[in-house]
């Protein structure tokens, strides 16, 4: 407000009174914490890195990573040359797999163990960031939001009288921006009130840094004290369902096939549309893998392949987030679909709705026609 | 092998139905009081691992929500599917409850029924997420609270005695784990759909809207208060994460030209016309015709 316009108020209206002023910042690292896939570092560990590597820049604060595995060789140098400064190690047999309670147990002792307590902690929104980050969010009460695709610091004006003590304006505080209402609105969530402020990063969203061999960075171990309540639960089996034959993230053109598809029949016809095309593959959902009608390796999406080809043909295939996160990126997506309230149309370029077995085989007939004609 | 005292919990919550299109602003927020509800989707498959679990290996349902007082609605359907009885817990000092001030008050029910039932919880079913929320931190941060184990993404699971074996998605595959009870599962949308509702249940569940006194027997309604929740930790008050701005994403849901009604092969030209395949087409080899 200017001046004037203050000068303007009616004099027995009080001018506001100052709000209080919160310094979130104390210190306290910004922590990310890297995965491993199979003993390889799963790329949102890097994302992250550069992510964190700009809050803390921003925070003035370190940047620490974390990395919980059995033997680890160079991956905690390849995570100093990707910006953290501190690269923590928990380096245990009992860890060689992902499990909640060990790693949890390594996190929340990690935490403890600062003089502060980490200003930031990041994980990446997979199936073990989301199943490990509210456990240690709830073990240290603190907030945590899912999913996130933008983040920054800033300051943050609590106004809501609702609760008095906690009106006023917090600087250094983490600016977590994820989807909501079905990915129609983006939401800032805010967690001034206590650190460490936390949230899992949806993988793909961030670009990692150039590596720097040069960076002077520290890697410290960290003790692993783990009770027998924490290794109760054990694995008996992991299933990395890989095959590299089918390089989905090569081709120009995925056709894609979904539960519409019925049967395993139609993944021939898939094929057929797929043979209209130079360097074309077929992918498929989740669902119609799991129903046996084509492998995992063919999979697109959270749980399988991240694709960006030029042109994308989602044949009965509904549009689940899961799914999306791994194709939206394509070109061109062209969509058919007999509901014409399907998610996909929402993000698809081009849609038909009708039945696929009637729309695929016209588009076939149409796509030899051209090519015989040119 | 039947073990009659399996005690099952499965937590479900009342969301709005965005299928239907009443109550959703253009916007994509989400008018309350006009829109349908619906129980959580993703609950569904919950409430069928908690009802499978029940036949298979024996023991009691109990469903549980969280919510204004309409979510009873899904307790009812619960039954109607075989639940055995359902908990509401209905409070305004719950508004605004963030997923840690959620799952301190989902927390402290279960606490309140483990002492009713004289048995904790053995198994206690959540969904993967919620469709408002859309988090997947209420199951773990409720297993955190009570200390007890935790399966999430579990897309299949058999009981051997009490070791739970469950197979859970990673990324490139899954995993098989195998963990002691008590554990808190969280069920993914791979598992087996919801069956259809049962002919007892359905009738149950007549019978407790003619006579509201046998209701009450199944379905209790309590507040915080109850199961001796402090007030400070549940609602606005309890919750450390705010929402601060929300804005429109833009390219979302605008920008696909859908093609409806029409003759196939008008379609499928229009699609082929506005789309470069030109560029893709498969001249080298000879394509059958
Ligand atoms: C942790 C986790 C990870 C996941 N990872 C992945 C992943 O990596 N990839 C993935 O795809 N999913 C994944 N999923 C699953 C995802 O949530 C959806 O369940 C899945 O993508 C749905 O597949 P769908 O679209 O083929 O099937 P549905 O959702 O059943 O859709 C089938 C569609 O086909 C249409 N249809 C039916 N018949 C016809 C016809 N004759 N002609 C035209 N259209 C027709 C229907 O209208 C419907 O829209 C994951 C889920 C979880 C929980
Ligand atoms: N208000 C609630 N009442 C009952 N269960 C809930 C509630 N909120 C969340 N849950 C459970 O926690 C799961 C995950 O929710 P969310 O963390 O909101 O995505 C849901 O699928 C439910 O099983």
């Amino acid at each position: 407000m200017t001046d004037a316009e203050a000068t303007k108020k009616p004099a027995e209206q009080p001018a506001e009174p100052e709000l209080p002023l919160f310094e979130t910042n104390v210190g306290g690292q910004v922590m990310i914490v890297a995965e491993l896939t199979d003993g390889q570092l799963a790329p949102v560990g890097l994302e992250l890195l550069s992510m964190g590597r700009e809050l803390a820049d921003k925070l003035g604060n370190p940047l620490s990573c974390v990395v919980i595995g059995h033997n680890l060789g160079d991956v905690p140098n390849t995570l100093g040359h990707y910006g953290a400064d501190i690269v923590y190690v928990a380096d245990h047999a009992e860890l060689a797999q992902y499990r909640t309670m060990p790693y949890k147990r390594v996190m929340c002792d990690l935490m403890e163990s600062l003089e502060h307590p980490p200003h930031i902690v990041l994980m990446g929104s997979t199936t073990t960031g989301r199943d490990l980050a509210p456990r240690v969010a709830a073990h240290f009460l603190t907030g945590l939001t899912a999913d996130v695709i933008e983040m920054d610091i800033g300051p943050y004006e609590h106004t809501n009288k609702a609760d008095p003590e906690k009106v006023g304006l917090y600087e250094g505080c983490l600016y977590a921006v994820r989807p909501s209402f079905g990915e129609s609105l983006k939401a800032r969530i805010l967690g001034p009130w206590k650190n460490p402020q936390m949230a899992t990063a949806r993988p793909g969203v961030f670009v990692p840094l150039q590596p720097d061999t040069n960076r002077s960075f520290e890697v410290k171990a960290i003790p692993v004290n783990l009770t027998a309540e924490d290794t109760a639960l054990t694995i008996r089996d992991v299933v990395v369902e890989l095959n590299k034959n089918v390089d989905l993230t090569a081709a120009d053109v995925v056709i894609a096939g979904g539960y519409g598809l019925a049967d395993a029949e139609g993944f021939k016809l898939m094929e057929e549309l797929a043979s209209c095309f130079d360097n074309a593959v077929v992918g498929a959902s989740r669902k119609a893998v799991d129903a046996g009608w084509i492998p995992y390796v063919h999979q697109v999406g959270q749980t399988g392949k991240t694709v960006r080809p030029k042109l994308y043909i989602a044949c009965g295939i509904s549009g689940a987030i899961q799914h999306r996160v791994g194709m939206s990126k394509a070109d061109t997506i062209i969509a058919i679909n007999k509901d014409p309230d399907a998610p996909i149309f929402g993000f698809a370029d081009h849609g038909i709705v009708g039945d696929l077995y009637q729309v695929v085989p016209e588009m076939i007939a149409q796509l030899k026609r051209q090519i015989t004609a040119a | 092998m039947t073990n009659a005292n399996f005690n099952i919990y499965v937590l479900i919550k009342q969301v709005p139905d965005t299928g239907s299109k009443a109550g959703v602003n253009p916007d994509g927020t989400i008018d309350r009081a006009r829109a349908k509800r619906m129980m959580n989707p993703f609950d569904k498959f919950a409430l069928q691992a908690a009802l499978h679990t029940k036949k298979e290996y024996g023991g009691t349902v109990t469903a549980i929500s969280m919510g204004p007082p309409p979510a009873k609605e899904i307790l009812l359907e619960a039954i109607e599917h075989g639940a055995d009885a359902g908990v509401l817990l209905s409070d305004r000092r719950l508004a605004a409850s963030d997923t840690l001030a959620t799952s301190y008050a989902l927390t402290k029910v279960i606490e309140y029924l483990n002492t009713e039932k004289n048995h904790p919880a053995d198994l206690i079913f959540a969904g993967l997420q919620t469709t408002d929320g859309d988090t997947a931190q209420v199951g773990p941060e409720i297993a955190e609270r009570l200390g007890v184990m935790q399966v999430t993404y579990c897309e299949d699971f058999s009981l051997e005695g009490t070791t739970l074996v469950a197979r859970r998605i990673v990324e490139g595959g899954h995993t098989v784990v195998a963990t002691p009870l008590p554990a808190l599962v969280t069920v993914a949308n791979a598992y087996t759909p919801l069956a259809y509702k049962s002919l007892r249940g359905a009738k149950k569940v007549q019978y407790l809207a003619r006579t509201p006194e046998v209701e009450a027997e199944y379905i209790s309604v309590i507040d915080l208060d109850v199961v001796n929740a402090d007030p400070m930790l549940a609602g606005l008050k309890g919750s450390p994460t705010i929402v601060g701005k929300t804005w429109k994403i833009g390219e979302v849901g605008g920008s696909c030209v859908v093609r409806q009604g029409q003759s196939v092969a008008n379609m499928v030209t229009d699609v082929l016309d506005a789309t470069p395949v030109d560029e893709f087409l498969n001249k080298k080899e000879a394509v059958p015709v």
